[in-house]
């Protein structure tokens, strides 16, 4: 009995060295030059993986279902940092003690909507409706609505009365996860993106309808045609434009790092 | 794009073939590991639980094991994957050691039950035979009864390691580079989605249908001596 009570505390003392090693050899990234060689936490085909995995190598990247699995991964010291969008990055931090996002943005993106390769009239129209947005400022209110201290929640987007939906219903992926682009408000999927599709729809005589779904199923629902548009805070790679269309950019974001402080 | 466009987008391009290749290697270890635990310890814990059950001692043993079944089959293997890397090596960063365990743990579960059912079938007679001519209750078990049973539950322990192959993919959640965590990764990246799933599922069907066939040639094997 007392060997074994020896072998327990033996077992727990190592346990507990190890654990305060992985704390004391926590690395310190202060900017983007700092990354080479680190291990990255990110989201699996997002941005961020796809950017991190070409500058930093494979091996560098650790990719997980969900942000939040990344942030907390991130904690525990499996990572050393994790690359994820401004504004989610924003909540995370905010909801998680002892995190901190680098001043030096990480890169700079163009969010676009997806659209099948078999449907250009409709990424034509998607264009026209987006020029127009842009053009009356409609597309800034909505962006201003949620993003920024000053301007935030004081542009609500509402669709005017009386507007034609004869051509049908136009059925958006998303992964409303994405805070503040797509996000549950209680039962109803609020945020950038989706005011955007709806003036979108607005303009073009559809019905919006919105569906969500896994981040990763989304392309394939687009091209298989159980959705008509992919909105989901989408950045235009040369591999991704082989198999899924693309409208011109509607908004741009940041790529920024979350570091343990 | 063509077929081949499409094959070499996905597989020969920055050498995502490795992803596949990589995934392979994980999958069958952590299935061969976890496998081994499973076997190692199901068959302990049938044995309590038989013991327990036509003898009535190892109590305590037996109350322990039933806890454990209880706790193991009661709880989805996704969140019992988390909560070994999460939770229990929340300081470290081992991904494929918490698989190891988590799959290890969730399959011995399933054995001892599989297994425990194959003992109980064993018609009582043939341990009254063998506790007659002299033999210890332990030579009994490990001559007599365990042979007979293993023979039983052999098709049952292959539907087992079956489900174990497949439900190793779920190791995304760990960020462990199994099968199905390459071809999501060449999805991500191709956004080529039918591609790679398909391609994916066919190593899981060669895989499965492989283990298949050893069960059954071991199967034929054992019942040899019945003509």
């Amino acid at each position: 009995m007392k060997t074994m009570k020896k072998a327990a505390a033996m077992i727990l003392g190592a346990a507990m060295a190890m654990s305060m090693a992985a704390g004391a050899f926590a690395s310190e990234i202060a900017s983007v030059d700092d990354l080479e060689g680190k291990t990255i936490g990110v989201q699996m085909g997002t941005t961020g993986d796809i950017y991190a995995t070409d500058a930093y190598g494979d091996e560098n990247v650790k990719r997980f279902d969900k942000g939040a699995q990344a942030v907390m991964a991130l904690q525990q010291g499996k990572v050393d940092c994790v690359i994820i969008d401004l504004e989610p990055a924003k909540k995370f931090v905010e909801a998680n003690e002892g995190l901190k996002i680098l001043d030096e943005d990480f890169a700079l993106e163009e969010y676009a909507i997806a659209v099948s390769k078999d449907r250009p009239e409709l990424t034509e129209a998607i264009n026209g409706a987006l020029d127009q947005m842009k053009a009356d400022g409609v597309l800034d209110d909505i962006i201003k609505n949620y993003i920024g201290d000053d301007t935030k929640g004081k542009f609500p987007y509402e669709s005017a009365e009386n507007i034609d939906r004869s051509n049908g219903t136009l059925i958006m992926a998303t992964n409303a996860a994405f805070e503040p682009y797509e996000y549950y408000d209680g039962e109803k999927i609020v945020g950038i993106d989706a005011d955007m599709a709806q003036a979108v729809c607005d303009l073009l005589g559809y019905e919006l309808q919105i569906s969500d779904m896994e981040f990763r199923s989304i392309i394939n629902a687009v091209q298989t045609g159980k959705a008509d548009i992919g909105v989901a805070g989408m950045t235009v790679t040369e591999d991704r434009l082989k198999n899924i269309d693309f409208t011109d950019p509607y908004t741009t974001a940041r790529q920024v790092i979350i570091v343990k402080e | 794009m063509s077929f081949t466009e499409r094959f070499s987008l996905n597989f020969i391009e920055s050498n995502r073939y490795r992803y596949i290749t990589a995934g392979i290697k994980n999958t069958l270890l952590i299935t061969v590991v976890a496998a081994a635990i499973g076997i190692l310890l199901g068959f302990l814990i049938a044995i309590i639980r038989s013991t327990h059950e036509k003898t009535g001692k190892l109590k305590l043993l037996d109350l322990i094991c039933r806890l454990y079944l209880t706790v193991i089959r009661g709880t989805p293997t996704t969140v019992q994957l988390m909560i070994v890397y999460f939770v229990i090596f929340s300081s470290v960063d081992r991904p494929l050691l918490s698989a190891f365990i988590a799959f290890g743990l969730n399959s011995a579960a399933y054995v001892a039950e599989i297994v425990r059912s194959g003992i109980m079938s064993i018609d009582p007679g043939q341990m009254e035979a063998g506790r007659s001519l002299g033999l210890s209750y332990r030579a009994t078990m490990a001559y007599i009864i365990i042979p007979q049973a293993f023979k039983n539950v052999l098709p049952a322990l292959a539907n087992e390691f079956i489900v174990l192959l497949k439900e190793t993919s779920i190791c995304m959640a760990i960020s462990l580079r199994d099968l199905t965590y390459g071809t999501s990764l060449i999805s991500s990246q191709t956004y080529d989605y039918m591609f790679p799933l398909l391609l994916g599922a066919a190593i899981y069907l060669f895989f499965v249908m492989l283990l298949t066939w050893l069960f059954g040639k071991m199967e034929r094997r054992l019942r040899q001596n019945e003509r």
